[in-house]
């Protein structure tokens, strides 16, 4: 399962959020209140769960997190849109990858539903924003839970 | 004693500047600013958590950088930093960081390397840098253990062809085989690690392989 993701190009994703981060971490002002970084969290799931937090998660920003954000600026519209585009496509190669072998454990769904919760906290404008701020969390969890070497 | 008044200038070009998660918060003096005796004080915020907290080891002091790397050693939690200048009764408004977010950005610096030459090989060892450690008698973590992934790029330029010849490694020793003798060889080696990427910190020497040893036959005549 780990090489299941192994053909996304990462550094593009990475790239395009590099480039918008400042942007919209400067416009999250709630600094106390996080989404994702509740790192017991994230750091706590294991690796038979890998595969279902990971298709949770990209259906999260799939199905909130982008519907839910305003935008202005044309630039950072752009870059979203082409990290929305990769989570598509993560999303899909996944589907293929694993076929049906995501079992969802109940500290994978209680992840999830953490991360819900942390989201209904703010105001639905304000959480998706935060939500985009946080992407660099995400993708180093992909990063460090899809592509470790083959030794471990 | 409070301030009066808070009308100075801030700080400027507040950033964090982070090696092997060894994570010192730098600034420059306020404009304007020549000639005074000004002094700062430094707070941090653990993003997501309540409150912004004193940095105990830099309050009223008037150097313009702040060693964090206690307080910011969760190195995947991410945290804000600010500071203010201070002269006399008065202030300035706390000039503040991004979000600073040590895994993914603290540069790592290049492994320990040792070279060893042969008439047409070189032998590279390489051995994986250290993390910022809290105290010096603290037994060593590697950035291995970081990052898991760590790999190295690493380089050899052939001073006399010109040619420049690069892989990129995740073993700890690498031996060139293929070399010519007496030649003058420029070797670089960088770490790499995962997430966006980092300003590279390299490692460089130049090293010549050994000349031909060529073998002397005493003949009895």
């Amino acid at each position: 399962l780990r090489r299941c993701l192994v053909s996304v190009d990462m550094r593009l994703l990475e790239k395009s959020f590099q480039e918008i981060r400042r942007t919209l971490q400067t416009k999250d002002t709630f600094k106390n209140v996080t989404i994702l970084s509740t790192l017991e969290n994230l750091r706590s799931i294991k690796p038979v769960d890998v595969c279902c937090v990971t298709n949770n998660l990209l259906t999260f920003y799939r199905d909130r997190v982008f519907k839910d954000h305003q935008e202005t600026s044309l630039e950072v519209v752009r870059r979203i849109s082409r990290i929305a585009n990769s989570f598509l496509h993560m999303q899909k190669t996944l589907e293929q990858c694993v076929h049906r072998q995501c079992h969802c454990s109940q500290e994978a769904t209680n992840a999830t539903r953490t991360i819900h919760d942390n989201y209904n906290q703010l105001e639905v404008s304000s959480a998706a924003l935060k939500s985009l701020g946080e992407l660099n969390i995400f993708l180093a969890w992909i990063d460090r839970n899809h592509q470790e070497t083959s030794a471990t | 004693v409070p301030y009066a008044f808070c009308g100075l200038p801030k700080p400027t070009n507040i950033t964090f500047l982070s090696i092997n998660m060894k994570n010192v918060l730098h600034w420059s003096r306020p404009e304007g600013l020549h000639g005074v005796e000004v002094t700062y004080t430094v707070q941090y915020f653990i993003y997501g958590q309540r409150k912004w907290l004193s940095a105990s080891k830099c309050t009223s002091i008037s150097r313009t950088y702040c060693d964090l790397s206690v307080e910011t050693s969760d190195y995947e939690r991410q945290f804000y930093a600010k500071v203010k200048a201070i002269w006399e009764t008065r202030c300035s408004e706390w000039a503040e960081t991004e979000r600073f977010y040590p895994f993914l950005e603290t540069q790592v610096s290049p492994p320990e390397v040792a070279l060893t030459t042969g008439e047409k090989s070189i032998s590279i060892a390489l051995t994986a840098p250290e993390k910022w450690k809290r105290n010096p008698q603290d037994s060593p973590v590697s950035m291995q253990q970081v990052y898991p992934n760590l790999k190295y790029n690493v380089s050899v330029y052939d001073t006399k062809s010109g040619r420049t010849w690069s892989q990129c490694i995740t073993n700890s020793t690498l031996v060139l085989s293929w070399l010519e003798p007496s030649t003058l060889y420029c070797v670089r080696v960088e770490s790499l690690v995962p997430g966006p990427t980092r300003l590279p910190l390299p490692w460089k020497q130049c090293i010549s392989t050994l000349e031909v040893q060529t073998s002397t036959w005493k003949v009895k005549v």
